[in-house]
């Protein structure tokens, strides 16, 4: 067998638009998914019973789920419920964003919870208000312990895009399976397709762990 | 009439009773420093003056406020106003790691007491001065030693002028030889008239600051009385024991 990967030229424009749109499904699905996740996160910390279930219910059915599922449910099931056209876009988007805030609000409250008691007696001790305590004390600390697991949220989501090509969505993926097609070369492709993953999640995932470190060192006083 | 006065305190945390009808007083110009084995409830006894427990039974003091009154379940009574005059530092700094040490002095004045900023930070500035720290405004604690924090910390309290300051073993956590360092802030705040409750294992320094040492064991006092005569003359064997087996421990 000879390998031959010069014909990926011809191809790289298609691949770079192929990364393109993944990197846009990945960018609103984090923006989204942090927003909802935040709420979420909320939801779960509530005194309020109604408010608590409803959301632990909804984490832990979006946790427990495969994710291909959850994009078929809604790319298919969920414009027929709602009696509304969506684009494929929009579904895939709805669908990684949901999965998304479920995800990132356990990093949210897994910091929250992970705060000293001795954080809340100092609070008191001081006489600070419950509302300042939240947003100058308890808020600030959560978000930067939970920025290393968040960052660990983006590289699980940015290979886990990869699925929105089964609902015919141009990805890095779907456009890499189509050349394979095409040109009937599947080693070469898809393992380019791999290593254009892996140049964009390495530098990520090092990230993680350099964040990580600095900030423990600052979070851990 | 005593400064603060404790009368019948009852804490319980579950069913583990520490305090049955407890009793303590001290005066406006005293320093008490409380001694006893461990676990016997010299914390919970400064929690409780913080308002930072739920007691069951008992009433609190502070100048001529009811402070504190228990009551089962928790239906306790604690009054705010009072509570802003006591000040407390914690064994483990409990700083807030990600305000500067400056942010640290000022939230609770400029968030919870109305005082300007510009105001607050003067007045921060002025004690960092004094405490020697006026270099390490700027630092995060993370970036402090021990001792430092445990300045920072005290500086902290003293920013809202309290009447009276509680430690909880502030200098249980640090290296030895950074203990004389926070030693000494907290015979420079006795100096200025300061009164305390002082929980500490180091009995060389109680003797030095103390006006009163009172030594407790399960959930009573067992012996109070100035520390010439405390350490000098211990009148119940109890605190003769305890006293031994301390001291040997030191060397
Ligand atoms: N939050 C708590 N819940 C249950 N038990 C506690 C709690 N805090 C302290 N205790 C118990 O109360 C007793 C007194 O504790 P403490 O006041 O910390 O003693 P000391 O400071 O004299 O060593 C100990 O037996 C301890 O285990
Ligand atoms: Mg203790």
């Amino acid at each position: 067998m000879e390998l031959d990967f010069s014909f990926l030229l011809e191809y790289s424009g298609v691949l770079w638009r192929g990364l393109l749109t993944t990197l846009q499904f990945v960018g609103l699905a984090v923006v989204l998914g942090l927003i909802w996740g935040f709420i979420l996160s909320m939801g779960r910390t509530s005194k309020n019973l109604f408010i608590y279930w409803i959301s632990t219910l909804y984490v832990e059915f979006f946790r427990g789920t495969p994710v291909l599922v959850q994009l078929f449910w809604i790319f298919f099931c969920l414009p027929l419920f709602l009696g509304v056209d969506m684009s494929g876009f929009t579904s895939a988007v709805i669908a990684l964003s949901l999965y998304s805030g479920a995800i990132t609000s356990e990093s949210f409250r897994a910091a929250l919870k992970s705060i000293e008691a001795s954080q809340f007696d100092a609070c008191t001790a001081l006489g600070l208000p419950n509302g300042v305590r939240t947003i100058f004390v308890i808020l600030p600390q959560a978000v930067l312990r939970a920025v290393p697991n968040l960052l660990s949220n983006v590289v699980s989501l940015f290979k886990e895009s990869a699925l929105v090509s089964a609902v015919g969505m141009a990805d890095l993926m779907y456009v890499g399976q189509n050349i394979a097609n095409n040109v009937a070369r599947p080693i070469e492709i898809l393992s380019a397709v791999a290593i254009i993953y892996f140049c964009i999640g390495f530098p990520l995932t090092r990230a993680v762990s350099m964040v990580e470190g600095r900030l423990l060192k600052v979070v851990k006083a | 009439m005593a400064f603060v006065e404790i009368d019948g305190l009852i804490k319980r945390y579950g069913t583990l009773s520490i305090f049955e009808g407890f009793d303590l007083n001290m005066g406006s110009t005293d320093r008490l420093v409380l001694i006893g084995p461990s676990g016997c409830g010299k914390s919970t006894l400064l929690r409780c003056m913080m308002g930072l427990e739920d007691i069951a039974g008992g009433t609190i003091r502070l100048g001529d406020d009811d402070y504190i009154d228990g009551a089962p379940n928790g239906k306790m009574k604690l009054n705010r106003q009072v509570q802003k005059e006591v000040g407390m530092v914690f064994q483990h700094y409990t700083l807030f790691p990600h305000l500067s040490v400056l942010g640290n002095l000022c939230l609770a004045p400029v968030r919870s007491r109305g005082i300007k900023k510009s105001e607050a930070r003067d007045k921060a500035l002025g004690l960092l001065e004094r405490f020697g720290l006026a270099d390490r405004a700027n630092f995060y604690p993370s970036q402090l030693s021990g001792g430092q924090k445990q300045r920072v910390a005290i500086a902290r309290a003293l920013m809202l002028d309290p009447k009276l300051m509680l430690f909880d073993e502030v200098t249980s956590a640090l290296d030895p030889e950074l203990v004389v360092e926070v030693e000494n802030t907290m015979m420079e705040l006795a100096e200025a008239g300061m009164p305390m409750m002082i929980v500490t294992h180091d009995m060389h320094f109680a003797r030095n600051i103390a006006t009163q040492v009172v030594f407790q064991e399960r959930g009573k006092v067992i012996e109070a009385a100035p520390p010439k005569d405390l350490f000098g003359n211990p009148q119940q064997d109890r605190t003769r024991d305890f006293l031994r087996n301390v001291l040997h421990i030191e060397g």
